[in-house]
């Protein structure tokens, strides 16, 4: 084990996922940095941005905190490099924009209904009964949505160790985003 | 880099794609004196850029233009196909399987999809030889219902927790389990390192331990002289004016700008979706695409459907440790293929390593948990889940087939556009094998059984190899039958699909190319 030890140590490198606009700057920083310094979203508005942050953070608590919109948006600017698991599930890059931006103004729609917890309006869209839904079908949106977010909240090391799983990486990720 | 034009005139063959039919063809072909050059649409990889992260493993997977998917079992291009050096074979998990006797005469056996033009023994000293050269691990012993073939060269990976414990639910349930033949290194193999069990295998193994080509072939490849183009994108193969049953090149695109290349020989090898493409592109106005004299270019796309089955234990079984293919196999029922309203062989691939996000993750399968019940849930999963994935086949049908788009790309290349549909009775078969699985989780001791949809793995077809020229495209060494000189290589060639991970059994088909074409320059 020593061996892999060492050999592991030896094979660090590897990229940093995304450049985010701050105040006027690129920067080549995590999404949860992004999120946390106020990035300038380059595809989604404010308000689809806030509204992916209620919804991604009750299907996955710290989803918000792990930079989902950040994410996200820059994923949305990569075109056919994009790496959002949407392009597994039948909506490639080039239509990854007009897939969020329909749901996300939906969903703004229904978090404004008056006293509309996140929880209710997750539980509604997940059973498509979200009257005038646009787009794709709000439950394959939540499917889509929550894989997002299972992405930056579990899918790196730091991830990995809130669930107390060893990541072991082989070349570990640059960015723990 | 651009190709010189000294290179241009000399070369003997072009092989489109470097993904593992591709490369090995490069490298046994260079190695006897041919000049050979590879056009890959995707980028130059190399092994320090597997970075152990499922998301940043989605750049190995397709990139290049889309394809149009249709039909009630779509074949998931996006996710099977690879793009950049090395192919779908740097994310494929190496398990490696050779076809039954039986998957090689469908049709005469059962009257459903093709027969192969080849048996088994005609492939069998190939399996032998790819094996030894690649390096398998395995108990070919174990493997009661493996065709004759020559013992693995090392011994199997080992069985971690979770192994041990879905093999009870097989034990009890009358099945019985064998440890999972696999590419992999379970000691050090021809100067490549052994496996170290982290379970990244799909993320790419930068170690060298699992045998995708940017560590087997591409070596060979490279010290011969092979020359690589990547970032170079085919759009179709050119006759030769003067003599129509002859191909003269190819026609690319790299960075907007269109190129042509010229050569004795041309090997198209870019993977099912993409070679079909390629060849239907290739029609003009006097002549119909090469292969499709009798409109069967394209036809008979098959893709293993597969499900997964996970099962949460009171049991620790570490669900990160191992290699993403599996510990174990069950083949028990891989040889009753007819079984009434249900049809088709499969396997069991049991206990995989997985992650708690991805498409494939525990974490992701299960849409009901969520919010504050999340986070207790994956914990108690990440040590006590497992899980394994039916592999079942898929009967080749003439209507399931690789067509081009009404849409273009930037070049203005037609896109690849598919239509696949499973027969009701593939349909039963999966469904009936899942339902089974559940069974066998439960006798396994699992408190909680679930499992996922029912996805595409693996895509074959498409230009099916075959005797005759009225029912398939190329001949068995891949030639295309109405050319001299145009080959087809990969998994498109599959004329059934078994219910085995192709990768085996295209590198066989490859090395018996090889060893053809070979003896024909001599």
């Amino acid at each position: 084990m020593a061996l892999a030890t060492t050999r592991r140590r030896l094979l660090t490198g590897g990229a940093a996922l995304s450049w985010f606009l701050v105040n006027g700057s690129w920067l080549h920083i995590s999404a949860a940095q992004a999120r946390a310094a106020g990035f300038s979203p380059q595809t989604l508005t404010g308000e689809q941005c806030e509204t992916l942050e209620v919804l991604a953070d009750e299907l996955v608590p710290g989803a918000r905190d792990a930079g989902i919109a950040a994410f996200i948006d820059s994923q949305l600017t990569a075109g056919d490099a994009s790496l959002l698991i949407a392009k597994y599930l039948g909506v490639p890059p080039e239509q990854q924009l007009g897939f969020y931006q329909a749901a996300l103004d939906s969903g703004t729609r229904l978090l404004a209904t008056q006293d509309l917890s996140a929880a209710f309006a997750i539980e509604l869209i997940s059973k498509d009964e979200v009257l005038n839904w646009q787009g794709a079908p709000a439950s394959f949106f939540s499917f889509v949505l929550r894989a997002d977010a299972l992405d930056v909240v579990y899918g790196t090391e730091h991830g990995f160790e809130q669930l107390g799983i060893p990541y072991r990486a082989h070349i570990s990720p640059q960015e723990p985003w | 880099m651009k190709l010189d034009t000294e290179r241009m005139h000399s070369l003997d063959t072009i092989i489109v794609g470097a993904g593992a039919a591709g490369l090995l063809l490069a490298a046994r072909l260079a190695e006897t004196g041919r000049h050979v050059t590879v056009l890959e649409a995707g980028p130059k990889r190399s092994t320090s850029d597997l970075i152990s992260s499922q998301i940043w493993a989605r750049r190995l997977k397709w990139s290049g233009p889309h394809v149009e998917e249709l039909g009630d079992h779509k074949v998931g291009h996006a996710f099977n196909a690879g793009f950049g050096t090395g192919g779908s074979a740097v994310h494929h998990y190496g398990v490696w399987l050779r076809l039954h006797r039986g998957d090689f005469s469908v049709a005469s056996d059962h009257g459903l999809g093709l027969d192969w033009p080849i048996d088994y023994d005609t492939l069998r000293a190939h399996y032998d030889s790819v094996q030894s050269e690649v390096g398998l691990s395995g108990d070919a012993e174990a493997e009661i219902w493996r065709p004759e073939g020559a013992d693995y060269p090392m011994p199997p990976l080992p069985i971690f927790a979770q192994g041990r414990v879905l093999k009870k639910g097989f034990d009890k349930t009358g099945r019985r389990t064998a440890p999972l033949p696999l590419a992999i290194n379970s000691q050090p193999y021809r100067g490549r390192a052994a496996c170290q069990y982290d379970g990244w295998c799909d993320a790419g193994c930068p170690i060298g331990a699992l045998a995708n080509p940017l560590v087997t072939w591409l070596p060979r490849a490279q010290k011969a002289g092979v020359h690589i183009e990547h970032n170079a994108f085919v759009n179709r193969v050119l006759r030769d004016p003067n003599k129509t049953s002859r191909i003269s090149g190819i026609e690319y695109f790299q960075a907007g700008e269109r190129h042509t290349l010229h050569a004795q020989q041309v090997i198209i090898a870019a993977f099912t979706v993409q070679s079909a493409r390629i060849l239907l592109s290739s029609a003009d106005s006097n002549r119909p695409a090469p292969g499709n004299q009798f409109d069967q270019l394209g036809r008979y796309l098959t893709s293993h459907p597969a499900g997964t089955v996970f099962g949460l234990f009171d049991e620790e079984t570490y669900p990160h440790q191992g290699v993403s293919g599996g510990q174990l196999i069950s083949h028990d029922d891989y040889d009753q293929k007819n079984q009434g309203a249900a049809f088709g062989s499969s396997q069991w691939l049991i206990a995989h390593a997985v992650k708690p996000h991805d498409l494939l993750g525990y974490g992701t399968g299960r849409p009901d948990i969520s919010g504050e019940k999340l986070k207790p849930w994956l914990r108690d999963a990440a040590k006590h889940v497992g899980s394994m994935t039916l592999v079942a086949e898929d009967i080749a049908k003439p209507e399931n087939r690789i067509s081009l788009s009404e849409q273009r790309d930037v070049n203005g290349i037609a896109l690849a556009r598919t239509e696949h549909n499973l027969d009701a009775r593939t349909a039963q078969l999966w469904e009936q094998r899942i339902a089974e699985g559940q069974d066998i989780m439960r006798a396994a001791g699992a408190r909680e059984v679930w499992h996922g949809p029912r996805v595409a793995m693996h895509i074959m077809g498409g230009t099916v190899m075959g005797n005759d020229e009225k029912l398939s495209v190329t001949d068995s060494y891949g030639r295309v039958h109405d050319t001299e000189n145009l080959y087809v290589s990969g998994p498109s060639l599959f004329p059934s699909s078994g219910a085995v991970n192709p990768t085996f059994t295209l590198s066989a088909i490859a090395s018996r190319q090889a060893e053809h074409l070979t003896k024909q320059a001599d």
